[in-house]
């Protein structure tokens, strides 16, 4: 296989996944706001999306003001912001496009009608059918999609490289919504955290990460902090689950390169010391700098993109 | 011009339908009566009314979009518009006998044109022998001195033609131009195919037409069959200019359903004068590229050093004999419409057999005499250049003003080489759905015919590519100026 194709197909599955959790974090926080305890103002939890999204700095340069229909505007649709859910889309069907001919037909038509659904929605339309709408049709296309990438692909070297993509760019995203989530809890005042806003917290975090009713079967209680975040760094079964994602990346590499010897310089050695640490933690462990270890996971997901990129998708 | 009697329109989407006896309907004869073969299908659509006919439209338009089979137009805007080839859901009928005819013409003259490309690029004889002026060879922009005295294998330079039939009013066919450099738009013609069986199924299993699904594998099995000698199972890769090209859909097309690689240039690189591809585990060699990149850009050290599309060193590895492209460089000086006028002698010459297609009587602005004719009766002329594609820069006498025709008679003064003028040819025209009217307007169409050559075997695409031009009144049918597509049915012999 071609080395700009593994690279396309690569890209193709990061973009998707950052389209689907941009969505779902949005339509999670948005509506959450209207029934939220006092604490959770609408403005603050605008602010979470911005910068769950990567937003936040770039809204503030140009805007004045939080308001909801810019803010829905700038992470949905607009063109000029690298990353708002429409040029992810956009991206992924560029590259779908490029390896057009490494991919099934279905797989290639699901993505081109997500495609145009985006492009062919305007600022208007997206006022109109309101976010909820809009994003809940966006985590559908994405499922769709999806399903075409497991029910339609040879499980071959190509599917192997979008799965990377997807778990890397999961990875990715689950540990950002941790981040922007704990600092929104951190923002507001330690002292006056109720159990109803902890609760409550907790509830908009699995939810975004699609994890709430599966934690409650998986707890047989009502979410409490440290529940929530070790079902959602820690669990093993759980494909949205930090541990989840990372554990599978080995498997996936071995369906590209099929020496079954792993050296030491290799790049099946290096990701899978990185992912086996994961393998062998507590929450207990964690817990006190939770902070600090999110950031240390997302630069280990870095690591990992670059080294895979460095051996197969240089062109 | 008559407005058509109701005795033969029951159907409302044939109620607009004005015919003109100045041109030949595909469909209903002089007298306003369906031609034979196309009874069944006119029966067929009897049954629809004109919402039906529209919902069937709707619908296919919807299934190409979503299935992107597009085509970029070149604009203002940097990746271009993406546009659907408008496709007609009347198909185009011709019978086994006639089709015939144009199979055994169209082969006859692709193997005459192959003789002509080895011999302008080997011992010249045809131009000493004076049937061909020398001057009209070397001049020619196509012709390729790289190509001098190279062998591609099999002796074979035109692979894959396209060859552009139109229907006179006096119901013979004529050749509009050769296509032998990359000839597009056979991903249309099966992708047509499939949409018309998709809409009107009834219809298709009622009609015995001769299918169009087996060109991929004779595509596959005429490159193969031109591999470098000694290699046992040949590497075999599309190269494309990338996805911003207009014809990206078929490339990708083609490469699936042959399934084969679909390469760019920086994919590809040359070491020793052999050629690889960049692959996730290392470099694997090629053998046989199918190139859909004009000859100026395949390789930059050869040919336009600023090219991106291509691959260093390509034209080197290709004079060693160590891959092969398809097709040759330098064929272009093949389908040059200046050469076109040769043609029949060209097959008389080298196959010793008379034309069995005719060609349209052509004038060279070259020639001081027929440079005469050319400006006293532009207004009944088509004037082209000989060297361009896609229907850019075309003069049609009959529509155009006084002061157009002058500015066009200083263009043609300032490079006579490159016009040619042909007599206004009356383009047969074919019922055709025009959503407006809501219903089926006469329009005018050619026919694009793909044919393969390869060690040992040729092969003529049954049926092909007819083109509509869907501007009423307009003899143009290229994608790029508005023209659409028909599905095309060569009916069984009976």
């Amino acid at each position: 296989m071609l080395s700009r194709i593994a690279n396309s197909l690569f890209w193709m599955g990061r973009y998707l996944e950052r389209a689907e959790h941009a969505a779902r974090y949005a339509k999670v926080h948005y509506f959450s706001s209207l029934d939220a305890p006092l604490a959770q103002n609408k403005e603050f939890i605008l602010e979470s999306i911005l910068t769950m999204t990567g937003n936040l700095e770039e809204y503030k340069l140009k805007n004045e003001f939080i308001i909801d229909e810019e803010v829905v505007y700038t992470i949905s649709l607009d063109e000029t912001n690298p990353v708002s859910i429409k040029c992810s889309i956009n991206r992924a069907r560029e590259n779908a496009r490029g390896a057009r001919d490494s991919i099934s037909s279905e797989l290639w038509e699901s993505i081109n009608k997500f495609y145009h659904f985006v492009n062919n929605c305007s600022r208007f339309d997206l006022k109109r059918l309101g976010i909820f709408i809009f994003t809940e049709k966006i985590v559908e296309f994405c499922a769709i999609v999806n399903g075409h990438i497991d029910k339609s692909l040879l499980h071959n070297e190509a599917w192997a490289f979008i799965h990377l993509g997807i778990h890397i760019e999961r990875s990715n995203q689950i540990t950002r919504i941790l981040i922007s989530k704990i600092i929104d809890i951190q923002k507001i005042n330690d002292e006056t955290l109720s159990e109803a806003a902890e609760n409550y917290q907790c509830v908009t975090l699995l939810k975004s990460a699609e994890a709430f009713d599966m934690s409650r079967t998986h707890y047989q209680a009502l979410p409490n902090f440290r529940d929530t975040i070790e079902f959602l760094i820690l669990n093993n079964d759980f494909p949205r689950a930090i541990r989840y994602n990372l554990s599978r990346l080995s498997k996936y590499l071995g369906k590209i390169n099929h020496s079954k010897l792993e050296e030491k310089d290799s790049l099946e050695f290096a990701v899978g010391k990185i992912c086996s640490t994961y393998q062998y933690l507590l929450i207990d462990e964690i817990e006190d700098d939770i902070l600090d270890f999110l950031y240390k996971t997302l630069n280990n997901i870095d690591k990992i993109s670059d080294l895979l990129s460095k051996k197969y998708l240089n062109y | 011009m008559s407005l058509l009697k109701e005795k033969y329109y029951k159907n409302d989407v044939f109620n607009s339908y004005e015919r003109d006896n100045k041109f030949l309907d595909e469909v209903f004869d002089n007298e306003g009566k369906i031609r034979e073969h196309y009874q069944k299908v006119y029966a067929e659509f009897n049954d629809f009314t004109s919402e039906d006919f529209k919902k069937l439209n709707e619908l296919a338009k919807i299934s190409f979009f979503n299935l992107g089979i597009t085509f970029a137009v070149y604009s203002d805007n940097l990746n271009g518009v993406e546009k659907i080839f408008p496709f007609d859901l009347f198909p185009r009928i011709i019978t086994y006998k006639e089709w015939e005819m144009i199979e055994k013409g169209v082969i006859q003259r692709n193997l005459a044109i192959n003789a002509f490309l080895y011999d302008i690029y080997h011992e010249k004889h045809i131009l000493k022998n004076g049937i061909v002026p020398a001057e009209l060879i070397f001049s020619s922009a196509h012709y390729n001195r790289e190509m001098i005295n190279v062998n591609p294998s099999q002796g074979i330079y035109a692979h894959i033609s396209g060859t552009d039939l139109i229907k006179h009013s006096d119901g013979e066919y004529y050749v509009l131009e050769d296509n032998i450099r990359s000839p597009s738009g056979v991903s249309y013609v099966l992708s047509n195919r499939e949409a018309m069986k998709r809409s009107l199924s009834n219809l298709f299993k009622s009609c015995d037409v001769l299918p169009v699904q087996d060109y991929s594998e004779q595509l596959l099995a005429t490159i193969q069959s031109v591999a470098p000698a000694n290699v046992a199972n040949p590497t075999c890769v599309i190269l494309t200019p990338g996805m911003f090209n207009s014809a990206y859909y078929e490339h990708s097309f083609l490469a699936q359903s042959m399934g084969i690689q679909l390469v760019e240039g920086r994919d590809l690189f040359v070491e020793r004068n052999f050629v690889y591809m960049k692959t996730i585990h290392g470099p694997e060699r090629v053998d046989v590229i199918y190139r859909r990149i004009d000859d100026d850009f395949i390789d930059p050290l050869t040919f336009n050093p600023d090219s991106a599309l291509g691959v260093p060193g390509l034209m080197g590895a290709y004079r060693e004999g160590n891959v092969n492209l398809i097709n040759a460089p330098g064929t272009g000086a093949a389908d040059d419409k200046a050469v076109y006028t040769f043609i029949p002698d060209i097959i008389r010459y080298y196959l010793n057999e008379e034309p069995i297609l005719r060609n349209v009587h052509t004038y060279k602005c070259e020639s001081d005499l027929e440079l005469k004719y050319v400006l006293e009766n532009m207004e009944k002329l088509v004037i082209k250049p000989v060297d361009e594609s896609g229907g850019y820069g075309i003069f049609i006498g009959s529509v155009s003003t006084e002061k157009e025709m002058e500015d066009f008679r200083k263009i043609i003064l300032a490079n006579r080489r490159k016009y040619i003028a042909q007599p206004i040819m009356a383009l047969s025209v074919h019922s055709t759905y025009i959503d407006e009217a809501g219903g089926f307007e006469p329009r005018h169409i050619d026919l694009r015919t793909y044919c393969l050559l390869g060690k040992n075997k040729n092969y003529v695409l049954k049926g092909g590519l007819s083109r509509v031009a869907l501007r009423k009144g307009s003899l143009i049918v290229n994608s790029s100026q508005g023209g659409g597509s028909k599905d095309t049915w060569v009916l069984k012999d009976k």
